[in-house]
């Protein structure tokens, strides 16, 4: 799609090597054969974006079909088909490798100053499992769908007579695009910084992909065993998890939390690195507390390991489970806590950009706070027993995944467009499309936060009439929503079809990333990088050059 | 993935006949509390006040900051450029770290209390049975059992034991403020004391296939003394005759055009032999019946008969032709009259 | 990819036998590629046994669950056999060790001995397991021509599960043992052809000279996916046929 799009003429920026990383190839193979990090991530891009769309219209059936009691659109089956479709779309082929896919393939080798990753073919496998594991899961759709939640619990997902082999082998393949993603920038963070970037010179972005890979590469293999053995289960009827063989469901409840709880982090984490990077640029001020913002990332990831059970308050576990998940649920807050004070207090006296990346995060700022303090009422037992498995906890999930980490990921986006493709988008549509998500999104699941507390159950095709009220609000924000969205869609698409060239410096970013040109050539840097200043030390920033394309 | 596209307007129960909405109380978020079960609302409420707390402050300084600090040339510096406070952030680290100390003690608190049932609890036990998709339940020291409505006396702990056939559901009354998931081969059970009398709703919280969302039962809290009257028994005062009549009369009405009582074949299968008589007790056939796909066989009761009322689709008898004929399905007859059919059925066996 | 006029480094072979090495274009130095390579294999590795941990937390739930079943489950496999074939594949770890070194120090024909030897115990273990499995089959532990068939609810008996007038008809859920044990061993056996089939796409590189002291990471890292598939067998063997 955009193999010829920005050969931008009007952009003499660089005339002793015109060619930059896409144009200096063309051809479908010159793409489907790269192994150039940029490159991959923008077919990454695109992918994930494709799955947000899908995942965001099946979002936008649920809503319709909920509008009135007796459900309007479906019936009760196909109801159920279209929410896990939507859930497992938007988990796994969007939000798990959205950021670590596109913006850190696409940043991260970058700001280390390096030519590429460290292993470039397990790169682009990685993307072609990603494609095989979406091309996996549409078939499910076609060989009859699948009903199951994304959770796949047992026994439901043993017994139902859908396809649910083909859904966990999509599962399974994406699980390990993810693993390879994980390990590669593990190694690269290790192996390629350039000289001079010591760990504590990393921009935090980096930080963030690095804790985030030591999670997909500790967790992910679990579920990779938890969905083959569901599989094998269907298949040959192991009875591990189908209580009529003397198997427990509970157990599958254990192992795929283990993973599932620590993905939530591996969401949300590349997001954080985004908002920290773009909250120091857009306030022109370093980073408050950049030690503490690091440490508390690994932190997190360590944590995230032993909270799995506190989904799992309901199932009857023993006491002394349920006193540790609790414990160390609201001991995970912390860290984050830290960060997000962090953040405002990098804003407090900064010099305060209001551009459509900075609107992004400070939208991502207040709905972030929203979503994770309600996770802490969650975290709380006999609150939880209350909220489970009600509209609370869709609501809880969806300001942290929709509200947090797809804004943090439209900031990003917003932030390295130019960047990317050496194109400015409309600014004033940005502000526009920004305004409109942020009310959209809150009018859609604030609703939801209501009438979860009073007792609606997720995952309902029907429901009784009392709650007609606040879904008919919710179903009226989520359609605001979806036009925010595709308005944001119209002008991303708009900008590379209009070119108006991007300075080389849209925002006076000091990390390595904005010192190279723009767009970057195929090994990023004409000369090797060498890192002298501190990270985010605004006061090296020519402040006056950064205004114009470097002539 | 199409076959079925759309509602089925017959499955609708709940719809037509909900329970009263309860009311909600003065925050506007949790509906009314209805047992004792208090230290959730407690902590819900503090937690409320400490997110509202801290969403005005971080909010507050994030306008304030945009308002005072923003940037008016492009290359204007920041005006500070402190990097870190070391008091501050031991502040915002202790303060969270006490306050979610303080929840987690007062929820861990909470929890053991709905944990552990007291001895008066264990002495008033119902059971519920869950199913795809519907609750039937049993009474203490009682033989009878009901199906999507049960009674419970108001101001006395009580605990259900919850006991699956089939997949994960979940026993969820908000009002009482408990939840509990049903496991199919493990026992687990909920306790609470009701203390306001009233209808109430429960829903089952746990995703189950199909007809999760229509798994609901009604239950109805009341006086002990209405309790003792046993009102889920609708034919308590009428002699087991007196029901069977009014049975039989209703089967003239709607269920002879397809149903014999002498073991004629019709559309649907006869009645006879459908119960025997064993001293004073009915015992139901065995009768092989298809579900979801599975055959299985089972043993015809109370429960199984309502339900093929109710929603006949769900257990098809796996006979020719009766596995592809379908039945009319009757689900707002009242329990009353269903109780009439089944005695009517049971009077069957008594003329032998 | 076209270097664009960028040099790559290039490690000289030791003999007129050997090729000599291009270093990756993104890498500064053959010490860097080396390294990064292998950190990354390692976690690799770790990805691996987070896998099987699966697989044995599962195990460890169910023989707390059913220790009876366990126990006569454990009895009904050969011990001997286990037993040989832990021995296989320990010589098979030693030969691979061996042709490591080999290949390190430039050793062409000795490398591919040590290779071939090792895709040798490979065969072999899979030749017991096979002898195994039919084993297992004639008894109706695990009655591989009806491994695929639906369960039938009305009765309750698994159809690839017919262990009548053994031991295993006594225990509760004895499926699950064997469940478990051809699960297990299956992925392992995957593993094991994967890593014979690595093993033999690294003898085509070393008949060709690709390998040398200058450039040996392809067989260091075949080497120790090979002692890894080893070390899972080595947990894999006490706990299946000598059941504690
Ligand atoms: C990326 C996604 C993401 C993130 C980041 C989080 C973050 C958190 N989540 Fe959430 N969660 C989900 C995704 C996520 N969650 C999903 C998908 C589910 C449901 C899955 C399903 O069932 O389908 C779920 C469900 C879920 C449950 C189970 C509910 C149930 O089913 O009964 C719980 C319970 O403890 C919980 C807790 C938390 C906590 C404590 C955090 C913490 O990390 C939050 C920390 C953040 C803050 C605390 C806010 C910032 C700090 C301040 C503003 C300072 C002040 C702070 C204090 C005073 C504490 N989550
Ligand atoms: C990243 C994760 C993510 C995201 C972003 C979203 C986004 C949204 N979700 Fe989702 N949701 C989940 C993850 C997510 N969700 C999960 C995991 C579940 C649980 C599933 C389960 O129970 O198993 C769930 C469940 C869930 C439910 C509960 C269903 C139920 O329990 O019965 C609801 C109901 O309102 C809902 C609504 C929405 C809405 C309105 C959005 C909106 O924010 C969507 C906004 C996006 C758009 C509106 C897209 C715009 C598209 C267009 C404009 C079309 C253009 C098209 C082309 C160009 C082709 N979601
Ligand atoms: C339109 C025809 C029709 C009517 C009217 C009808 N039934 Fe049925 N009934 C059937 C058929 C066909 C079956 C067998 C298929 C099945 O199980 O769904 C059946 C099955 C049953 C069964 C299960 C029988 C068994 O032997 O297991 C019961 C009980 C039953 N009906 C009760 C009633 C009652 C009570 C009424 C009246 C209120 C009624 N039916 C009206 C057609 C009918
Ligand atoms: Cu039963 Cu949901
Ligand atoms: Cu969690």
């Amino acid at each position: 799609m955009t193999t010829n799009v920005p050969v931008i003429d009007a952009h003499p920026a660089v005339p002793s090597l015109p060619k930059n990383y896409l144009n200096c190839s063309a051809g479908f193979m010159s793409w489907a054969g790269t192994l150039d990090h940029k490159r991959i991530g923008l077919m990454y891009l695109i992918g994930t974006g494709i799955a947000f769309l899908a995942g965001g219209l099946f979002a936008l059936l649920v809503r319709l079909h909920l509008w009135e009691p007796h459900g309007m659109l479906f019936s009760n089956e196909t109801y159920n088909q279209v929410f896990t479709l939507h859930g497992a779309f938007m988990v796994f082929l969007f939000v798990i490798p959205a950021i670590p896919g596109s913006l850190g393939n696409m940043v991260m080798p970058l700001m280390l100053g390096a030519k590429d990753v460290a292993l470039p073919r397990l790169n682009l496998l990685s993307f072609y499992l990603w494609i095989t594991g979406a091309v996996l899961a549409t078939l499910a759709i076609i060989l009859g769908g699948f009903d199951t939640g994304w959770t796949f619990y047992t026994p439901y997902s043993l017994y139902t007579d859908q396809a649910v082999v083909s859904i966990g082998l999509a599962v399974f393949t994406l699980g390990f695009s993810s693993i390879f993603t994980g390990l590669n920038f593990i190694v690269t963070v290790h192996k390629l910084r350039a000289p001079g970037l010591t760990w504590f010179r990393m921009p935090l972005f980096v930080w963030a992909i690095y804790a985030t890979s030591i999670l997909q590469v500790l967790a992910t293999p679990v579920l990779g065993i938890t969905v083959l053995l569901v599989a094998f289960e269907r298949l040959y009827h192991i009875g591990i998890f189908d209580p009529r063989l003397g198997g427990d469901p509970v157990l599958f409840e254990h192992f795929f939390w283990f993973y599932s709880h620590p993905a939530v982090y591996i969401m949300v984490l590349p997001a954080f690195g985004i908002i920290s990077e773009l909250v120091s640029v857009h306030s022109r001020k370093p980073l408050f507390g950049y030690k503490l913002i690091a440490f508390s990332s690994i932190a997190i990831a360590i944590i995230s390991f032993l909270v799995w059970g506190h989904h799992m308050f309901t199932s009857g576990q023993s006491t002394y489970a349920m006193f540790a998940f609790s414990f160390l649920t609201f001991f995970v807050a912390i860290p984050t806590a830290i960060k997000e004070f962090s953040w405002v207090a990098t804003i407090w006296k900064g010099s305060i950009a209001l551009n459509s990346p900075m609107l992004y995060t400070l939208a991502f700022l207040i709905i972030f706070a929203i979503g994770g303090l309600t996770g802490v009422i969650l975290g709380s037992l006999n609150v939880d027993l209350h909220l489970h498995d009600t509209y609370f906890v869709v609501a809880h999930f969806h300001y942290v995944m929709m509200g947090s980490i797809a804004l943090a990921f439209f900031a990003g986006l917003h932030h390295w467009w130019p960047k990317m493709f050496g194109v400015m988008y409309d600014e004033t549509l940005a502000k526009i499309a920004c305004g409109i998500i942020f009310v959209g999104f809150n009018a859609t699941f604030i609703p939801q936060f209501i009438m979860g507390s009073q007792g609606m159950p997720r995952r309902y095709a029907t429901y009784v009439p009392e709650f007609a009220g606040y879904h008919m609000a919710s179903t009226c924000g989520a359609m605001l929503l979806g036009c925010g969205v595709a308005l944001m869609v119209y002008y991303l698409v708009a900008s590379l079809l209009q070119r108006k060239p991007a300075m080389e410096n849209q925002w006076g970013g000091v990390t390595l990333d904005w010192q190279t040109p723009t767009p970057p050539p195929l090994e990023n840097f004409h000369t090797p990088p060498k890192v002298v200043h501190e990270v985010y030390d605004y006061s090296t920033l020519d402040l006056h050059s950064m205004q114009r394309p470097i002539s | 993935m199409f076959a079925l596209l759309t509602q089925d307007p017959a499955k609708i129960n709940y719809v037509a006949d909900p329970a009263k909405a309860p009311t909600l109380d003065a925050f506007g978020q949790l509906p009314e509390l209805a047992s004792t079960f208090g230290h959730v609302d407690g902590l819900f409420y503090f937690t409320y006040a400490v997110c509202i707390f801290f969403f005005v402050l971080i909010v507050g300084v994030l306008l304030f900051s945009v308002v005072k600090y923003h940037r008016k040339t492009f290359d204007q510096p920041a005006a500070s450029n402190v990097t870190h406070n070391t008091p501050l952030e031991v502040v915002w680290t202790v303060i969270p770290l006490i306050i979610v100390m303080v929840m987690f003690a007062w929820g861990f608190d909470g929890c053991m209390d709905m944990h552990y049932a007291p001895h008066a609890a264990s002495q008033n036990q119902f059971k519920a049975t869950a199913k795809q998709w519907s609750w039937t339940f049993n009474y203490p020291n009682d033989p009878s059992q009901s199906f999507n409505e049960v009674w419970i006396p108001v101001d006395k702990p009580v605990q259900f034991v919850l006991e699956s056939t089939d997949v994960l559901h979940a026993f969820y009354m908000p009002s009482m403020r408990v939840k509990r998931d049903v496991i199919p081969g493990r026992l687990q059970t909920v306790w609470f004391h009701p203390k306001k009398e009233g209808e109430f709703h429960l829903f089952c919280a746990e995703y189950c296939g199909d007809d999760h969302s229509r798994m609901y039962a009604k239950v109805h809290v009341v006086k002990q003394s209405v309790y003792d009257t046993r009102p889920w028994d609708q034919w308590k005062d009428a002699t087991p005759a007196e029901a069977a009549a009014s049975g039989e009369s209703l089967y003239k009405q709607i269920c002879a055009s397809c149903h014999s009582v002498n073991g004629t074949p019709s559309v649907g299968p006869s009645w006879k032999g459908m119960f025997t008589k064993q001293g004073e007790n009915y015992v139901g056939r065995q009768r092989e019946v298809v579900e979801g796909g599975a055959k299985k066989t089972i043993t015809v009761d109370d429960a199984y008969i309502t339900e093929s009322i109710q929603k006949p689709d769900q257990k098809k008898v796996a006979e020719e032709p009766y596995v592809k004929n379908a039945m009319t399905a009757f689900p707002t007859l009242e329990e009353r009259k269903i109780k009439g059919l089944i005695q009517y059925m049971k009077s069957l066996a008594d003329a032998k | 990819m076209s270097h664009d006029g960028h040099h790559s480094v290039v490690v000289p072979a030791p003999g007129p036998e050997f090729v000599p090495h291009t270093v990756a274009h993104h890498f500064d130095t053959p010490v860097q590629e080396f390294q990064a390579a292998k950190l990354g294999f390692w976690l690799f590795l770790a990805t691996e046994i987070l896998l099987f941990g699966g697989l044995f937390a599962a195990y460890f739930y169910y023989h707390e669950m059913y220790p009876e079943t366990f126990k006569v489950g454990g009895h009904q496999l050969d011990w001997k056999l286990g037993a040989l074939n832990t021995t296989v594949l320990l010589a098979s770890s030693w030969t691979m060790a061996m042709g490591v070194r080999s290949a390190q120090t430039s050793q062409k024909q000795k490398t591919l001995m040590f290779c071939g030897l090792t895709v040798l115990g490979a065969a072999a273990f899979m030749v017991v397991k096979f002898f195994e499995y039919s084993a297992k089959n004639e008894h109706g532990f695990i009655v591989f021509k009806n491994l695929f068939a639906p369960y039938d609810e009305a009765t309750g008996q698994l159809a690839w599960f017919q262990p009548h007038g053994t031991e295993m008809a006594n225990v509760p859920h004895g499926h699950m043992f064997f469940a478990i044990y051809l699960t297990m061993t299956a992925i392992h056996g995957l593993h094991v052809i994967i890593g014979a089939g690595l093993i033999v796409w690294v003898m085509k590189g070393v008949a060709k000279g690709r390998f040398h002291s200058g450039y040996f990471l392809p067989v260091d890292l075949v080497g120790l996916y090979w002692h890894l598939v080893d070390l899972i067998w080595i947990f894999l063997f006490p706990l299946l046929y000598l059941v504690p």
